[in-house]
C-alpha cells in the first residue's frame, strides 16, 4: 500500500478547500463578471478573526467561528458597496474592476500583518489533543473531517440555495445577464451585495478551516483564490458541479504532481493544469 | 549620499521595467502580471554566468536576453489565445510556474538560499563596484530602453498596437495580423525587463526567488497604472514615486517594523483611489 | 462579372440558421443593396463575407477564381474587401487622423517599424478626411466625435483603404440630412471608379435611388432579387418587409 492511500486522502481534503473557494468564487464572479483578486484575502479575514475573538478576547471557540464567519461576510459587503458598488455605477471596465480588487487585496493584506504581524500561526490550541483517524492505511485528522463534512454541506447549500429559492432564481437571472434583470424590476446592485456578503462568508470560513488545519498567514489568500480561480474554470465557470469536479481534479493532480518531487512545485503544477485546460478545453469540463 | 545613489539606481531599474511593460500593457491593451518572471530570468542569467563561468557581464547580459527572447516566445504564443480576464490570470500562472522554477531547480538556482557573490562589471578600465558608476551604466541602459520604446510607440507599428488596444477585431479586418503584432511587443518588453533583471542582480550581488514573485509583478503593474497608462513619462513618474513612498513613510515617521506593511496599504489605497478617481493615472493616455 | 459569389453559405448561431444555404452572384462595378427585416442575416452575411465570422459550410467565390470556406480576418484585406460595422467601431482613444493612419500603413511587422511613406500615407488621410469634413478634427480623440461623424470617420477610414469591394453596415442610419448627402455622393463616386459597394440599407427611398441590384433576404434566406424598382413592387416583398 505504502503512501498511496495518504496521497488519495490528502488530495481529497485539497479538492474539499478548493471545493469551498471555487463555489464563493464562482458565484461572484458569475453575478459580477470581474476577477475578483480580493476574494482570496477573506480566507485570511476569517482566519484572523477567529484567531483575536477566542485566543486574544478568549471567547469560546464556537462563537468566535460565528462571530468570524460574519465580520468576513460583512468586510466583503463592505468591500463592495464603497468600492465595486462606486465603480460599477461608473460603468468602469472589468479590467479597472480588477486593478482595484488588487488594491484591496493588497490594502487587507498588508492591515492584517500590521495588526497581527505577518508571523503564521495556528487556530488549533494543542495538536496532540485533536482526534486522529485511520482510514485503509491513510491518516485523518478531526480537523480534516470536519472541512470534508462541511465542504459536502455547503455544496448542498450551494445547490438548494441556487436552484430552490426565490432568491437563488433571482441571482441566476443576474448571471443570466445583469441589465435584463434590471429591467425586469430586479435590485441587482441590493442582490450582488448580499452575494458578496454569502461569499465572503463562506470563504472566511474556508480560511477558519484551514487555520484549524494547518495555520494561518496574511498571504494565504492569493494562493488560495487561485486554485479556486483554477478548480473553476477546469470544471467550467458558472456550473456548480463543475466546480466541485475542478477542485477534486486539481487537488488530485496536485497531490500526485508532488508524488516524486518537490512540494513546492504545487502551485505550478495547478497553473500548468489551468493552462492545458484554457487551450484545449476552454470552457471546463461540464460546459459545452 | 550613498544611500541616495542606492535609491536611485533602483528607480532607474523599476523605471526601465515599467516602460518595458507599458508597451505590452498601456500601448497594446493585454493586462500582462509576469513581467517579474523575465525580470528574473535576466537577472538569474546573469547571476549563474556570472558566478559559475568566467564569461563578462556583457556576455551573460546578452545570454540573458536571448533566454528570454525564447521563453516569452513561448509564452507569446499561447498567451495569444486569450484576452481580457483570462489573459491575466494565465500571466499569473507563467509567473507562479517560473517561480517555481528558480525555488526548485536547485542545481542551477540554488533554490530558495539563492546566488550570493555576483560581481559588478568592469570595463574599459572603469569599475562599476563604485555605485556612482553603477548608477551611469543603469542609466545608460535606461535611456537605451527608453529611447527605443518611444521609437516603437511613434512608429506606425506602434500606432498599430493602440488599434490593437481600441478593437482588435476591427484592425484585424483591415489586413493586421494582430498576433504577431502583439507577440512582438511582448518579446520586446520581455527582452527590456531582462536587462533590468542583469542591472539588478550584478548592483544587489545576491538574488534569491523571493524577489521575483507575483507580487513583484503586481508591484510594476502598479508602477505604470499610478504613472499612467499608454505615456512612457507616466511610468517614470510611477517608478519615482514608488520607490520613494517608502522614504516619504519613513519621514512621517512609521515604525520601521510596520514599514514594509505600511507601504503596501498605502500602494493597494493609492491603487484603489486612483481607479475610482483617475482611472487613467497621473499622466495616462488611456484608460483600461 | 461577377466579384462575389456565395454558394449554398451556412452560419448557424446555436443550431438556429442565421444564414440558410445562401447562393448570391455581387456584380462587380455595381451597387448592390441587401435589404430584408432585423435579424434576416444581413449583418451576419456582412460578417461573414469579412471574416469576422466563421463559415459553417458553403463556400465564398471572389473574382471567379479564389473559392474560400476558410477566411480569418486579417486576409480579407487581401482579396481587396473592406467595411463599415453597423454599430461604429472605431479606435476610440486615438485621434482621428490615427484612426485613418492605422488602415494604410505597412503591415509586415518590419517595414511598419521603420516606415517609409509617411508622406503618401498623410495625403491619402488628408484626402479622405476633407472628403467627409473631418479635417480640421483631424486631432481630437475618435471618442469625442458626435455619432453622425463618428459614422463619417468610419466611412473615411474604408475609403483610405482603396479596396475593390466597400461593405457598408447601414452607413447612412441616423444620420442628418447634409451628412447623407455626403455618404451618398461617396457611394456614387465609388461606382463611377468601378468599385463594388454592397449596402445594407433600410431606407427604401435610399435603395431605389443608389442600388442597380437588390438582394431581400428574410430568416438567413434569399427572397428575392432583381432591380429595385420591380423587386420592391411585389406584394410578397412589402409584406415580408413591413409586416401586416
Amino acid at each position: 500500500m505504502g503512501i498511496l492511500p495518504q496521497l488519495i486522502l490528502n488530495s481529497i481534503i485539497a479538492g474539499a478547500i478548493y471545493t469551498l473557494v471555487a463555489l464563493s468564487f464562482n458565484l461572484i464572479y458569475s453575478t459580477t463578471k470581474f476577477f475578483n483578486l480580493a476574494h482570496g484575502v477573506m480566507a485570511a479575514i476569517g482566519g484572523y478573526a477567529v484567531f483575536y475573538f477566542s485566543k486574544t478576547l478568549g471567547l469560546d471557540i464556537h462563537i468566535a467561528i460565528v462571530l468570524g464567519v460574519i465580520l468576513t461576510g460583512f468586510v466583503g459587503f463592505g468591500v463592495d458597496k464603497f468600492i465595486y458598488l462606486q465603480l460599477r455605477k461608473r460603468k468602469a471596465s472589468n479590467m479597472v474592476l480588477l486593478v482595484a480588487s488588487l488594491g484591496v487585496m493588497t490594502a487587507l493584506q498588508a492591515i492584517i500583518a500590521i495588526l497581527f504581524s505577518s508571523r503564521f500561526k495556528t487556530l488549533s490550541g494543542n495538536i496532540d489533543t485533536q482526534k486522529i483517524f485511520t482510514i485503509l492505511g491513510g491518516v485523518i485528522t478531526q480537523t480534516q473531517l470536519v472541512i470534508l463534512l462541511s465542504a459536502v454541506l455547503i455544496m448542498a447549500g450551494f445547490v438548494i440555495f441556487l436552484y430552490k429559492t426565490q432568491f437563488g432564481k433571482t441571482v441566476r437571472a443576474i448571471s443570466d445577464d445583469e441589465e435584463v434583470a434590471r429591467i425586469i424590476g430586479i435590485n441587482t446592485n441590493k442582490i450582488i451585495g448580499y452575494i458578496f456578503f454569502i461569499g465572503s462568508a463562506v470563504t472566511g470560513f474556508t480560511g477558519i478551516l484551514i487555520g484549524f488545519d494547518v495555520g494561518i498567514e496574511p498571504t494565504m489568500g492569493l494562493s488560495l483564490l487561485l486554485k479556486g480561480v483554477i478548480a473553476s474554470i477546469v470544471g467550467g465557470v458558472g456550473n456548480i458541479y463543475g466546480g466541485v469536479l475542478g477542485a477534486f481534479l486539481l487537488g488530485f493532480v496536485e497531490n500526485f504532481g508532488i508524488w516524486k518531487i518537490s512540494g513546492e512545485w504545487k502551485d505550478a503544477i495547478a497553473f500548468a493544469l489551468l493552462i492545458v485546460f484554457l487551450i484545449f478545453r476552454p470552457r471546463g469540463i461540464m460546459n459545452k | 549620499m550613498e544611500y541616495l545613489i542606492h535609491l536611485a539606481i533602483l528607480f532607474v531599474i523599476y523605471a526601465t521595467l515599467g516602460v518595458s511593460l507599458n508597451l505590452v500593457v498601456g500601448y497594446t491593451g493585454l493586462l500582462s502580471v509576469t513581467h517579474a518572471a523575465f525580470y528574473g530570468i535576466g537577472a538569474y542569467t546573469t547571476a549563474i554566468f556570472l558566478t559559475k563561468s568566467g564569461v563578462g557581464f556583457f556576455s551573460s547580459l546578452v545570454s540573458g536576453i536571448v533566454i528570454v527572447v525564447v521563453i516569452s516566445f513561448l509564452v507569446g504564443v499561447v498567451l495569444s489565445k486569450f484576452k481580457g480576464d483570462y489573459y491575466a490570470l494565465v500571466t499569473f500562472g507563467f509567473n507562479a510556474i517560473i517561480f517555481a522554477v528558480f525555488l526548485n531547480w536547485q542545481n542551477l538556482t540554488n533554490g530558495s538560499l539563492g546566488v550570493p557573490g555576483i560581481s559588478r562589471p568592469e570595463l574599459f578600465g572603469i569599475n562599476f563596484a563604485n555605485n556612482f558608476n553603477f548608477l551611469i551604466l543603469a542609466l545608460i541602459f535606461f535611456v537605451l530602453v527608453y529611447f527605443a520604446s518611444r521609437f516603437i510607440v511613434n512608429s506606425s507599428f506602434g500606432r498599430v498596437l493602440k488599434a490593437i488596444r481600441e478593437d482588435e477585431t476591427a484592425i484585424a479586418v483591415f489586413g493586421y495580423k494582430t498576433l504577431s503584432f502583439k507577440l512582438v511587443v511582448f518579446i520586446i518588453s520581455a527582452a527590456m525587463a531582462a536587462v533590468a533583471g542583469s542591472l539588478f542582480a550584478s548592483y544587489i550581488t545576491f538574488i534569491d526567488p523571493s524577489s521575483f514573485q507575483l507580487t513583484e509583478s503586481m508591484f510594476i503593474l502598479a508602477i505604470i497604472i499610478l504613472g499612467g497608462l499608454g505615456n512612457l513619462r507616466g511610468s517614470i513618474l510611477g517608478a519615482l514615486f514608488l520607490i520613494l513612498l517608502p522614504e516619504i513613510l519613513r519621514f512621517v515617521g512609521f515604525s520601521s517594523d510596520i514599514d514594509a506593511q505600511m507601504r503596501q496599504v498605502v500602494y493597494g489605497i493609492i491603487l484603489i483611489l486612483l481607479m475610482l478617481y483617475r482611472p487613467q493615472g497621473l499622466i495616462g493616455e488611456y484608460k483600461l | 462579372m461577377k466579384i462575389i459569389e456565395t454558394k449554398n453559405l451556412v452560419k448557424r448561431f446555436n443550431g438556429v440558421y442565421a444564414i440558410d444555404r445562401l447562393s448570391i452572384g455581387i456584380e462587380k462595378g455595381q451597387i448592390t443593396g441587401i435589404v430584408g427585416p432585423n435579424g434576416s442575416g444581413k449583418t451576419t452575411l456582412i460578417n461573414l463575407l469579412s471574416g469576422v465570422l466563421k463559415i459553417d459550410s458553403g463556400e465564398i467565390v471572389v473574382d471567379g477564381t479564389e473559392k474560400i470556406t476558410r477566411i480569418l480576418p486579417h486576409q480579407v484585406f487581401f482579396y481587396g474587401i473592406t467595411r463599415t460595422f453597423q454599430n461604429v467601431r472605431l479606435f476610440e482613444q486615438m485621434t482621428v487622423l490615427d484612426n485613418i493612419l492605422v488602415v494604410i500603413t505597412e503591415r509586415n511587422i518590419f517595414s511598419s517599424l521603420f516606415e517609409k511613406h509617411i508622406e503618401y500615407h498623410h495625403k491619402i488621410a488628408e484626402e479622405v478626411l476633407q472628403k467627409v469634413g473631418l479635417w480640421k478634427k483631424k486631432n481630437q480623440l475618435a471618442a469625442n466625435l458626435s455619432y453622425g461623424q463618428r459614422k463619417l470617420l468610419e466611412i473615411a477610414r474604408a475609403l483610405a483603404m482603396k479596396a475593390e469591394v466597400y461593405l457598408f453596415d447601414e452607413p447612412f442610419a441616423g444620420l442628418f440630412p447634409e451628412m447623407r448627402k455626403i455618404v451618398s455622393v461617396i457611394v456614387q463616386e465609388l461606382k463611377q471608379k468601378n468599385k463594388t459597394v454592397i449596402l445594407i440599407e433600410h431606407d427604401i427611398g435610399l435603395i431605389r435611388e443608389l442600388c442597380d441590384y437588390i438582394f431581400v433576404m428574410n430568416e438567413g434566406r434569399l427572397l428575392a432579387e432583381g432591380k429595385p424598382e420591380s423587386v420592391l413592387e411585389r406584394k410578397e416583398i412589402i409584406e415580408a418587409y413591413f409586416g401586416n
